[in-house]
C-alpha cells in the first residue's frame, strides 16, 4: 500500500529544551512516516512527549525548546530547515492543527466568520465574499445546525461540542493534506466525543486527508486509526498497525497500558497496575527509560537503549522481545 | 432489607442567577418587572446508599452529579429535600451537632493539585483532621495513626516532611485518600477521584480504593463520568441527566440491559478496544440549559421515542422486572 515517498516523514528527530543546568531532551530519535490519507495514532501518558511531537511537526516548538537534530520531511522538503516565511505557507494550509481546548484556540472577541475569513485570506488572494462562501461550505461539512447564523456568532455563544466542530471546519478551510489533532475530544463528554470522532473520521476519508491523532485514550485510537505509535519518556517504544498492537502488544509498557484499563479486568477484581510513574525529563533513567517499572528488566536494559526489532508488522524497542525473537530463530535453526 | 446508610429524599438544589433585588428589576414596556432566574442543578433526586456498597453516580457535565455529592457532604445546603445518615436527618444540623457526622463522612476531590494545602507538609496535612476530630489522642498516637494511613495508601511514611508539590499527581491523590481515611470514616464520597490521572496511575488508585473498601468496610458514593470505571468498581449505578436520575440498577444489569434511551446512548458512546469504527447511538441536539428546564421528561427533546405524554408529564422511577428502576414513559408503556 505504501508509496515510494511518504507524505510526511520524520527522521531521527531530537527536540531539547534549554533550561538552567543543561538541556532536557524531550524527544529522542523519533522516526515515523505518514502516507496520504492515512490515520496515525500517537499514544502515551502525560510527559511522554506526544504534544511536543505534534508541535514539532509544524516546527512550532517555542523557546527554550529547539529542534536539536533530525529531519521533518514534507514530500521531501525539510520543515526543520525552513525559514518562518516558508513555514507560514505550510502551516494551516498544507498541515492544519486541532488543539484540545476549543476555547483557547478561538479568539473570544471575533466572530466565527471573521476568524474563518481571516485564515483563508492569509493564504489566498480572494474576496471576502468568496472567503465567506468557503467558510459556510466548511461549516456545513461539519454538520453545524444553521451555519449562516454561526458565522456571525461569537465563540461563547456556542457549546463545547459545537466549538470543536468550528475548529474542525477551520482546520479544513484550506483543504490541507494533513490534520494534526492534539487530544481533540479530551475536554468533551462521551456522547459528544463519539460524534466528533465519527465526524473527523468521515471527513478525513471523504477528503483523503491524513490524520495524526494524539490521545491518551486507547479506545479512540482503536476506533479511528490504522497505525499507531506508543511513546514513553520521549521515545517511540512501539509502532505498527493499530489492530496488531491492540490485540497483541509486544512492549511490556504497551501491554501494561492495555491491561490497566478497567474494561480488561473482571468487575470487582484488582486491576493490573504498572508500578511507579513516568520519570521526569530531569532524570530519565539510563538505558531503556521503562526499566525501573518493568518486570522483565535485566542488566542489559539498565545499560543501553534497545534498538527496534520487528515482530510481525510491529517495530518494538525492547530487549526482552528481541531476545525472544532470537531464541525462536535459534530453535527453528536447530529444528531444521 | 436493612436500613440504608445514607438516604437522599426529594433533593433539589437551585443556584440563584439573578443576584440582589435591584439587579432583578428591569424596566420593560413602560413597567418595572422583577425577574428571577436560577440554575436547576438537581430536580428531585431520591437515592439510597446501602452499607458496604459502592453506589456510582454517572452522567455528563452539568447533570448535577457533583452537586449531589456536595449536598450529601453538607458543603451545599439543599433547596428542598432531606439527607439522612444512618436514620438521622443531617442536612439541617448546625455547629457542633455536625461534627460527629463529618468524621464518619469524608470526601475525596477530583484534582489533587487543588485539594492539598501547598503550604502544609504532608505530615501536617494528615495530622490536622485527626487532631481536630479526635482531640483526646496524644501527639504520639496521632503520629502513629498518620504513619499507619500513609503506609496503607503506599506512601513512604518518611516523606511526611515533604510538601504537596514534591509529589506526582498519583501520589498526591494517594495522600488525599490518606487524609480521608485518617479519621476512620464509614462513608466516603469520591468526586471523580481518578479523572485527572494518567491511565496507568488510574489503575493504581482504583485498586487502592477497592482495597480500602475491603479492609475498612467502607461505603462509597462514587461520582464519575467514566463508564468503564463504573462497570469495574460499582455495586449499583445511578445515571443522571439534567438534575434527575433516569435509571438506577445493579451494575451488571445496567451494562447488560440498559433500559432508558439516554443510558443506551451513553453506553454506546464509550470507545471500545475491539471497535474499528465509532459505533454509537446518535442523539439529536444538545443538553438543554438547566436554567429553563424542558417540561415533562427532561430528555424528551433528544429522545427518539418521545410522545405527547413525555412532553407534559414528568416520569417517575419505576421498577421493572429485572430490578432496574427507570424513569421513562416509553419503558413503562412497553413501547421500548
Amino acid at each position: 500500500m505504501k508509496n515510494d515517498t511518504p507524505l510526511l516523514e520524520v527522521k531521527n528527530l531530537d527536540v531539547r529544551f534549554a533550561v538552567r543546568g543543561g538541556d532536557l531532551t524531550a524527544l529522542r530519535g523519533i522516526s515515523f512516516s505518514l502516507d496520504k490519507g492515512e490515520r496515525l495514532g500517537l499514544v502515551g501518558e502525560s510527559g511522554a512527549g506526544k504534544s511536543v511531537a505534534a508541535f514539532s511537526i509544524l516546527n512550532l516548538i517555542a523557546r527554550p525548546g529547539y529542534i536539536a537534530g533530525g529531519q521533518i520531511l514534507l514530500e521531501g522538503k525539510d520543515l526543520a530547515a525552513m525559514s518562518e516565511r516558508e513555514l507560514r505557507k505550510i502551516r494551516g494550509n498544507r498541515i492544519a492543527m486541532i488543539f484540545q481546548d476549543p476555547m483557547m484556540t478561538l479568539n473570544p472577541v471575533l466572530t466565527i466568520g471573521t476568524q474563518m475569513v481571516e485564515a483563508i485570506k492569509a493564504h489566498r488572494r480572494i474576496s471576502t465574499k468568496a472567503a465567506r462562501d468557503i467558510a459556510l461550505d466548511k461549516l456545513r461539512k461539519v454538520q453545524i445546525p444553521s451555519p449562516e447564523k454561526r458565522l456571525d456568532q461569537y465563540p461563547h455563544e456556542l457549546s463545547g461540542g459545537m466549538r470543536q466542530r468550528v475548529i474542525i471546519a477551520i482546520a479544513l478551510l484550506l483543504d490541507p493534506e494533513i490534520i494534526v489533532a492534539d487530544e481533540p475530544t479530551t475536554a468533551l463528554d462521551v456522547t459528544i466525543q463519539a460524534e466528533i470522532m465519527a465526524l473527523l473520521l468521515d471527513l478525513c476519508e471523504q477528503e483523503n486527508v491524513a490524520l495524526m491523532l494524539i490521545t491518551h485514550d486507547l479506545g479512540v485510537v482503536s476506533q479511528v486509526t490504522q497505525r499507531m505509535l506508543v511513546m514513553y519518556s520521549g521515545r517511540i517504544i512501539e509502532q505498527g498497525p493499530t489492530r496488531e498492537i491492540i490485540n497483541d502488544a509486544q512492549h511490556p509498557y504497551t501491554q501494561g497500558l492495555i491491561n490497566a484499563l478497567p474494561q480488561m479486568g473482571e468487575p470487582g477484581a484488582r486491576l493490573f497496575q504498572i508500578p511507579g510513574s513516568m520519570p521526569s525529563l530531569k532524570n530519565v533513567p539510563t538505558g531503556c527509560p521503562f526499566h525501573p517499572r518493568c518486570d522483565f528488566a535485566t542488566d542489559q536494559c539498565r545499560q543501553a537503549m534497545p534498538d527496534y526489532v520487528r515482530s510481525g508488522n510491529v517495530d518494538v524497542a525492547c530487549y526482552e522481545v528481541s531476545n525472544l525473537i532470537e531464541q525462536e530463530k535459534r530453535m527453528q535453526e536447530a529444528g531444521s | 432489607m436493612t436500613s440504608p446508610l445514607v438516604e437522599i429524599r426529594g433533593l433539589e438544589k437551585r443556584f440563584d442567577l439573578s443576584g440582589s433585588l435591584l439587579e432583578q428589576i428591569t424596566f420593560k414596556g413602560g413597567r418595572f418587572q422583577r425577574k428571577q432566574e436560577a440554575v436547576h442543578a438537581i430536580n428531585g433526586v431520591d437515592l439510597q446508599v446501602q452499607r458496604g456498597e459502592a453506589l456510582c453516580v454517572v452522567g455528563e457535565s452539568g447533570c448535577g452529579k457533583s452537586t449531589v455529592a456536595r449536598t450529601v457532604m453538607g458543603l451545599l445546603s439543599p433547596s428542598a429535600g432531606e439527607v439522612h445518615y444512618d436514620g438521622k436527618r443531617i442536612d439541617n444540623l448546625k455547629g457542633r451537632d455536625v461534627l460527629p457526622y463529618r468524621r464518619k463522612m469524608q470526601m475525596i476531590f477530583q484534582n489533587p493539585y487543588a485539594s492539598l494545602n501547598p503550604r502544609m507538609t504532608i505530615q501536617q496535612t494528615l495530622e490536622e483532621p485527626i487532631q481536630f476530630h479526635r482531640p483526646e489522642l496524644s501527639r504520639d498516637e496521632v503520629r502513629s495513626k498518620v504513619h499507619e494511613v500513609m503506609e496503607s495508601v503506599g506512601i513512604d511514611p518518611d516523606w511526611g516532611s515533604r510538601f504537596g508539590h514534591e509529589f506526582s499527581g498519583g501520589q498526591r491523590q494517594r495522600i488525599a485518600i490518606a487524609r480521608a481515611l485518617a479519621v476512620d470514616p464509614e462513608f466516603i464520597v469520591a468526586d471523580e477521584p481518578i479523572s485527572a490521572l494518567d491511565v496507568s496511575i488510574q489503575a493504581q488508585v482504583l485498586n487502592l480504593l477497592m482495597e480500602a473498601q475491603e479492609t475498612r468496610n467502607l461505603t462509597y458514593l462514587f461520582i464519575t463520568h467514566d463508564l468503564a470505571v463504573v462497570e469495574h468498581f460499582g455495586t449499583r449505578v445511578a445515571v443522571m441527566y439534567l438534575g434527575r436520575v433516569c435509571e438506577l440498577a445493579d451494575t451488571k444489569t445496567l451494562f447488560a440491559e440498559p433500559r432508558h434511551p439516554y443510558t443506551q446512548a451513553l453506553l454506546s458512546a464509550i470507545p471500545k478496544l475491539e471497535d474499528d469504527r465509532p459505533n454509537y447511538i446518535r442523539l439529536q441536539g444538545e443538553v438543554p440549559t438547566p436554567v429553563n428546564l424542558p417540561s415533562g421528561c427532561v430528555f424528551h427533546g433528544r429522545c427518539p421515542y418521545a410522545n405527547d405524554r413525555c412532553r407534559q408529564q414528568i416520569p417517575q422511577l419505576i421498577a421493572t422486572d429485572s430490578g432496574t428502576q427507570v424513569a421513562c414513559h416509553a419503558v413503562e408503556e412497553g413501547r421500548l
